[in-house]
């Protein structure tokens, strides 16, 4: 309990500087919570606009494909604001300043994925929580529905933490996190409607490899009652694989670690 | 003209310097691509079915069209003008023989050539995986249209962008804001690259067609599909011209009055 403690007070302090920073550039932020806004609003009128038309899509009605779309909304920011750090990685371990972030008596996987929240997201979390829980009641899902929904939800943010570790130990063998990162997120963005749009090979390459319809799909398929207790077991079982397998890639990725230019 | 041909030359060369970031760029292209496309083969998984005044044939063309136009249009090295004035690096070029605005075009050009050599070699990937249904213009009228529209769409692109990188002048940290907001979203969406503008209300579509943004993307397609011909298309085309030459004075205008006040700050 000391520890947790000790720990969010350490990821308070570096998101209150993550503020800090932000506020410097704060006219550039506005017109990126703008933007991320109407982005939002855009893929909503889409989806308004092409089910009006086509009534269903893959068998979902209007409401279904919106939450769908809310779900991997809700997963993706979240997700983002907590990692937010994983983007300005890569210059800690190009110029050397990662050899800091080890001898500091505090978890270097803790400093490197949580060391600063998006405060940008923050913003549109809540907004984001409501339409879910009013998008979401108008499905009418009972008890247990609701409980596996938030269950797959978390299982989503611990896979979405999965990735973002593997992310980061890749980013120390070979350098490279940018476009690592945004190939994830392109992946992921597979899953802004249900996966079952796509065709196979693809549909399976989702589920089980780059596991999208389970960080996705599969909460918002549980609220509508198209999950069983069996799915959700088994989508946890595959989250702490992941993580296991991703904290041991990471204590691999660290022993390669050259501190090169420090 | 030689000079041109040689800041081209050198462009491209840079482009395979950074051979990775360019790759991909080019897999995210496609990525939203194959979303696009199973979203719509989704959609029109009944062969006979018509939605918004489309038919499969036509959407795939339109989501594989997007693909091309978009490799055209919006790929572009000025996109680094921002970062270019906020560092101080402008400087450079001011002090050379070159058109500032001739120089970036050029370079955009170089950009432009590489992305459609991609985006026909990405094309002939994925057709023979996703079999689709397509359909091929052959109407000479359409497709001068087309080509007539397309080059409109890619120096209409190329003003809103600099116009856009031109806020740095005043505001040196607001430069990626200002791009994520005008190029990201404001382009990306209003012009019609993730879905056809024609699904929307007929209300909405009058005011975005008197807006610049459908120019880009939207418009050429359509025109190359026969949706839009005769007056309908010569109108288009004189409603996109009318936003070029629009900006091209407001770019020039804003350029002018940013050249007063940049201080070369990092020089």
């Amino acid at each position: 309990m000391k520890t947790a403690i000790k720990y969010f007070k350490v990821w308070w302090m570096m998101s209150r500087n993550s503020f800090m920073q932000m506020f410097a550039q704060r006219f550039g932020a506005i017109f990126l919570l703008i933007g991320k806004v109407l982005r939002f609003i855009f893929y909503l009128s889409f989806i308004y606009f092409l089910l009006k038309g086509t009534e269903t899509l893959a068998g979902y009605n209007i409401n279904q494909t919106i939450f769908f779309f809310l779900t991997f909304s809700l997963v993706d920011v979240v997700s983002q604001f907590f990692f937010r750090e994983v983007y300005r990685f890569r210059p800690m371990i190009v110029t050397g300043s990662f050899d800091l972030v080890l001898a500091k008596p505090i978890s270097p996987l803790f400093r490197s994925l949580m060391g600063g929240a998006d405060i940008l997201d923050l913003i549109t979390i809540p907004p984001l929580i409501i339409a879910v829980y009013l998008i979401g009641s108008s499905l009418h899902p009972s008890g247990v529905e609701t409980v596996y929904f938030l269950l797959l939800f978390v299982n989503g943010l611990l896979i979405a933490t999965a990735f973002h570790i593997a992310v980061i130990s890749l980013g120390i063998i070979t350098l490279e996190i940018d476009h690592t990162v945004m190939i994830y997120r392109d992946l992921t963005s597979l899953g802004r409607f249900p996966v079952d749009i796509y065709r196979e090979p693809l549909r399976g390459f989702l589920t089980f490899l780059v596991p999208v319809g389970i960080m996705m799909t599969l909460p918002a398929k549980a609220l509508m009652g198209l999950v069983n207790l069996q799915a959700v077991v088994l989508s946890f079982t595959l989250s702490f694989v992941l993580i296991f397998l991703s904290l041991k890639f990471w204590n691999f990725a660290l022993t390669k670690y050259s501190s090169a230019s420090s | 003209m030689r000079k041109y041909l040689n800041v081209f030359k050198i462009s491209f060369a840079q482009e395979f310097a950074y051979r990775l970031n360019f790759i991909m760029w080019r897999v995210r292209n496609v990525l939203q691509i194959l979303v696009l496309f199973f979203l719509w083969t989704t959609v029109f998984s009944d062969q006979g079915r018509v939605i918004f005044g489309y038919d499969k044939a036509k959407i795939l063309t339109y989501v594989f069209g997007v693909l091309i136009v978009r490799a055209l249009v919006f790929s572009a090295r000025a996109v680094d003008v921002a970062g270019e004035i906020s560092k101080g690096d402008l400087t450079i070029l001011l002090l050379k023989p070159i058109n500032y605005f001739r120089y970036w075009l050029t370079r955009d050009f170089s950009s432009k050539v590489l992305n459609l050599g991609f985006a026909v070699v990405e094309i002939a990937i994925l057709f023979p995986l996703l079999k689709p249904a397509i359909f091929l213009q052959t109407n000479g009228y359409s497709l001068l249209g087309f080509a007539i529209s397309l080059t409109i769409a890619v120096l209409l692109f190329f003003t809103i962008l600099m116009a856009t990188n031109f806020v740095t002048f005043w505001a040196p940290q607001v430069g990626w804001g200002a791009q994520f907001f005008v190029i990201v979203v404001m382009s990306d969406f209003l012009a019609g690259s993730l879905f056809p503008l024609d699904i929307l209300p007929a209300v909405v579509q009058k005011v975005l067609l008197f807006t610049p943004f459908p120019y880009l993307i939207f418009f050429p397609i359509q025109v190359y599909l026969g949706k839009l011909t005769g007056m309908a298309m010569w109108s288009g085309i004189a409603i996109s011209l009318f936003w070029l030459a629009v900006l091209s004075i407001l770019t020039n205008k804003i350029w002018r009055r940013g050249l007063l006040v940049y201080r070369a700050e990092g020089r």
